[in-house]
């Protein structure tokens, strides 16, 4: 869906933001991009749908160099909520921001407005339509910059940090959402500082440190990979530090463990085996 | 006296239809480390407003009740003269850089409050080596990604010297090395006096630095306490806050019969609590 | 946009770069006085070639020649419309005098505008006695001036990101492309101000009345001799021509 080759950039020609990237994301995937503070992540992510162009190196997507695609093209397959949401917002009702793009890509305004309404409410926006983006707080804001292009329904989505000021039932929400548009063929792309948010619902993750990445697979065998994890800065979750430290005392605890059921599961077996 | 008293505070903001918050009674004493946390919209961002006079002389609104600083009270005094007591760190980063590069950033809080040139050269020093931030001295603020406008935010803000620290969300951009970095600065600060207000939705992360958990829904404060004793309770769920994973385990144990002798907040601290109970 | 580059700071380790604010400002001042006492193509040529070398000097020829060749078309066009509806004998020569005395205004300007750094500039105000408030103001402008820029880039990525067509049709689509960008332009620079008014006020901002400096700007030796040099200059220039008058060589000019 998405080939990435080899791609450099550098801001105003002097800040090195990428050396050398490459990175191939199949229709239908989930993927997890991390890493550590100025990795390069959002620079990476704006290449997706050509807010930035390589200045080495080519994006290809459906195996068509985007280099003679414009954004608003591109736009039409490749949907991108920004890490700031104030980067994004800029109308004066939550309603018309989502409107918006759905109206650029051609639904009529009944359609829309019945798309727009759909997504707030899965999104637990119900009773903001009217409400200026401006006065509502940060997680709200967020959600709304998220509406406004998941409403789009784009071929493949790409997410810088969508889960900034969320609670975890938000974040369930949006994780339902996310999987029942990957369900239906949607490719998910989210850059994310939420290890957990990671471990649940992305089955790939791409680690990023320096500009480049740094590994790249399977998203349990990366982060029980120690190496990559110093790389870029990265924090095992919770249950696998449990269950590494349980280890060094009972050999038969596996080392594959990172959810919160698996966890209890072998703690029963452990206290139930006196 | 405590540091910062709400009494009975309520606020709406202009042209919202309902209250932001509701005869709020809080009392945060001198040296305490506060954490703030509750579902999205629930107030949080207003209440640590009006520690600094935000609410009502920023945002303005319907305000009942008081809030006193430092035996101040937040209506008769401006957002400037607060800020010299409670510095506040803001949800989003990248509004909140002034000036054009981080150098002046960290200048412009002393400066305001005529500290010495010398003596902001020294914090100025003292902050980039304790934030990392000797690279980025010369970028202007739209130059840095959103993790490194963070650090700056904060380190502004700290180079104030501050007696409260408000901070809303200071490590919602940071890559999991770095928020543990700034929270373990956060912590030590406080370890040395300074009374610390945190916004935070992810309580793995500094559960276990806190004295204190206020859980706040719909502009109320529902729940108030030693961490080990919010976080057990089912009012998390109910709400919807999410809690350590550590602490999930513990739960779900508990409702399987099983009974740890202590409430784990960490990874570590639930193995060794295991590690405990099945030696015994 | 580009012609404005000339005037918008650009970080570089020149000498000129280095030199105080205010002997800067000594220069712009009297080089621009000096250009508007002359109207023959000569002199103004003659200045315009003195200021070549400072904007060497401060590493931003480039700069400058980009920003000249942005603007290439409006001077033809004055020099064109002036040929054509001005009344004085030699209406050729006159609108190519006022031209290069455009060029050399503009860089008088732009080599302050240039090398000066808007927190410099505040810091000059201040010391020159003139309220911090308003200094202060003064370089919240202009540091908004490429923050508007960089605004009204960051909405236009928004809106190509959901699917509008900017950069596609003629001049005349493209131009009205531009008009859902102006009303959130404003929304969001008003909005935008606020919440860094937000921020100023929170990091104690106007709270004391003795605000300390950071950085006090020093006179130096170089900055007496670039303020003397102007002014000797331009007085001399006074005086010269009061007295003497142009030469005849000077004089020349196209005859048509
Ligand atoms: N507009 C810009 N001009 C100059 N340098 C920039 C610009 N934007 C980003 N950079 C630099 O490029 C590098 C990569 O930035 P990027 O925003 O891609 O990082 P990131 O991985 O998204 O980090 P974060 O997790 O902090 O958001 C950083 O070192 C940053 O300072
Ligand atoms: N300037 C404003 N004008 C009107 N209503 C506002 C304004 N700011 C916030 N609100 C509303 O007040 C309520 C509380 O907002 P607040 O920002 O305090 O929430 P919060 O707990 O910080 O949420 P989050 O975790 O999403 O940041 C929200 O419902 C929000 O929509
Ligand atoms: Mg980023
Ligand atoms: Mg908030």
């Amino acid at each position: 869906m998405i080939k990435i080759e080899d791609i450099h950039f550098k801001y105003e020609g002097v800040y090195t933001a990428l050396r050398g990237v490459s990175i191939q994301i199949d229709q239908g995937e989930r993927v997890a991009i991390v890493g550590t503070n100025g990795a390069g992540k959002t620079t990476l992510v704006k290449h997706m749908n050509g807010l930035l162009r390589p200045q080495r190196g080519h994006v290809f997507l459906k195996d068509r160099d985007t280099k003679h695609m414009s954004v608003a093209e591109i736009a039409r397959t490749v949907g991108l909520v920004f890490q700031s949401p104030d980067h994004q917002l800029f109308l004066d009702s939550v309603e018309k921001e989502v409107v918006f793009g759905l109206r650029n890509l051609g639904y009529s305004a009944k359609e829309a407005e019945e798309r727009c309404h759909n997504t707030l409410s899965r999104l637990g926006l119900e009773g903001f339509a009217d409400r200026s983006p401006f006065t509502l707080s940060g997680g709200e804001r967020k959600r709304v910059a998220l509406a406004s292009v998941l409403a789009t329904e784009p071929k493949v989505l790409a997410l810088d940090e969508p889960t900034i000021g969320q609670d975890a039932k938000q974040k369930k929400l949006l994780a339902e959402l996310l999987s029942e548009m990957n369900d239906a063929g949607c490719t998910v792309v989210v850059v994310t500082h939420d290890i957990e948010f990671v471990v649940e619902f992305f089955p790939r993750t791409v680690a990023m440190s320096g500009g480049l990445i740094v590994g790249d697979g399977k998203t349990e065998s990366l982060l029980s990979n120690e190496a990559i994890i110093d790389l870029s800065s990265l924090s095992a979750p919770q249950t696998t530090l449990a269950a590494s430290a349980l280890r060094k005392k009972f050999p038969e605890v596996s080392n594959r463990i990172t959810s919160v059921s698996d966890l209890e599961e072998i703690i029963v077996r452990l206290v139930g085996g006196l | 006296m405590p540091l910062i008293e709400f009494a009975d505070f309520s606020f709406k903001y202009v042209g919202a239809d309902s209250l932001a918050l509701k005869r709020i009674n809080l009392t945060i004493n001198e040296g305490e480390y506060v954490v703030i946390t509750g579902p999205s919209g629930c107030g949080k961002t207003t209440l640590c407003r009006a520690i600094n006079g935000l609410v009502p002389h920023f945002h303005r609104g319907y305000i009942g009740g008081n809030v006193i600083i430092d035996g101040i009270n937040t209506r008769t005094s401006s957002v400037a003269n607060l800020s010299s007591i409670a510095g506040m760190v803001f949800q989003n980063p990248s509004n909140q850089l002034v000036t054009l590069n981080v150098e002046r950033e960290l200048a412009f809080g002393p400066e305001n409050l005529g500290v010495d040139p010398a003596e902001i050269t020294n914090r100025i020093n003292e902050i980039v080596e304790l934030l990392f931030l000797e690279n980025l001295l010369e970028k202007h603020p739209h130059e840095m990604s959103g993790g490194e406008q963070q650090r700056v935010a904060l380190a502004a803000t700290l180079a104030m010297k501050p007696q409260i620290l408000v901070a809303d969300e200071p490590t919602s951009n940071l890559d999991p090395k770095n928020a543990e970095h700034i929270l373990e600065i956060i912590s030590s600060l406080n370890k040395r006096g300074m009374t610390v207000v945190l916004i935070e939705h992810r309580l793995d992360l500094v559960a276990q630095d806190a004295t204190r958990i206020v859980l706040m829904n719909a502009g109320r404060i529902v729940a108030d306490g030693k961490p080990r004793e919010i976080l057990v309770d089912d009012i998390c769920q109910e709400i919807g806050v999410g809690i350590p994973k550590a602490t999930q385990v513990y739960k779900g144990l508990k409702k399987r019969g099983i009974q740890l002798p202590s409430v784990p907040l960490s990874g570590e601290e639930l193995a060794y609590i295991v590690q405990e109970a099945v030696l015994k | 946009m580009s012609f404005l580059e000339v005037f918008q700071y650009t970080k570089q380790d020149s000498v000129i770069h280095q030199l105080d604010p205010r002997s800067k400002m000594v220069l712009a001042i009297t080089s621009a006085a000096i250009s508007l006492m002359f109207l023959n193509i000569v002199p103004l040529l003659i200045i315009l070639l003195c200021q070549i070398p400072i904007l060497f000097l401060a590493k931003s020829v480039r700069r400058w020649l980009r920003s000249m060749k942005g603007l290439s078309f409006l001077l033809i066009f004055i020099i064109v419309f002036n040929t054509l509806l001005s009344t004085v004998a030699n209406p050729f020569s006159y609108s190519v005098a006022l031209t290069i005395r455009l060029i050399a205004l503009m860089t008088s300007f732009s080599i302050f505008f240039l090398t000066v750094h808007p927190d410099e500039l505040s810091q000059a105000m201040i010391q020159m006695r003139i309220r911090f408030e308003f200094a202060f103001a003064m370089s919240m402008a202009m540091r908004y001036v490429p923050t508007l820029a960089h605004e009204a880039y960051s909405i236009m990525d928004a809106q190509k990101a959901r699917g509008v067509e900017l950069d596609k049709g003629n001049l005349l689509k493209r131009i009205r492309n531009m008009i859902p960008i102006i009303v959130p332009l404003i929304i969001v620079s008003i909005r935008r101000a606020l919440s860094v008014a937000e921020s100023m006020e929170s990091r104690a901002f106007g709270v004391s009345q003795n605000r300390t400096y950071l950085k006090r700007l020093e006179f130096q030796r170089r900055d007496w001799i670039v303020a003397f040099f102007s002014i000797a200059v331009l007085l001399y220039l006074i005086y010269f021509l009061s007295f003497f008058g142009l030469p005849d060589w000077m004089l020349w000019g196209f005859s048509f």
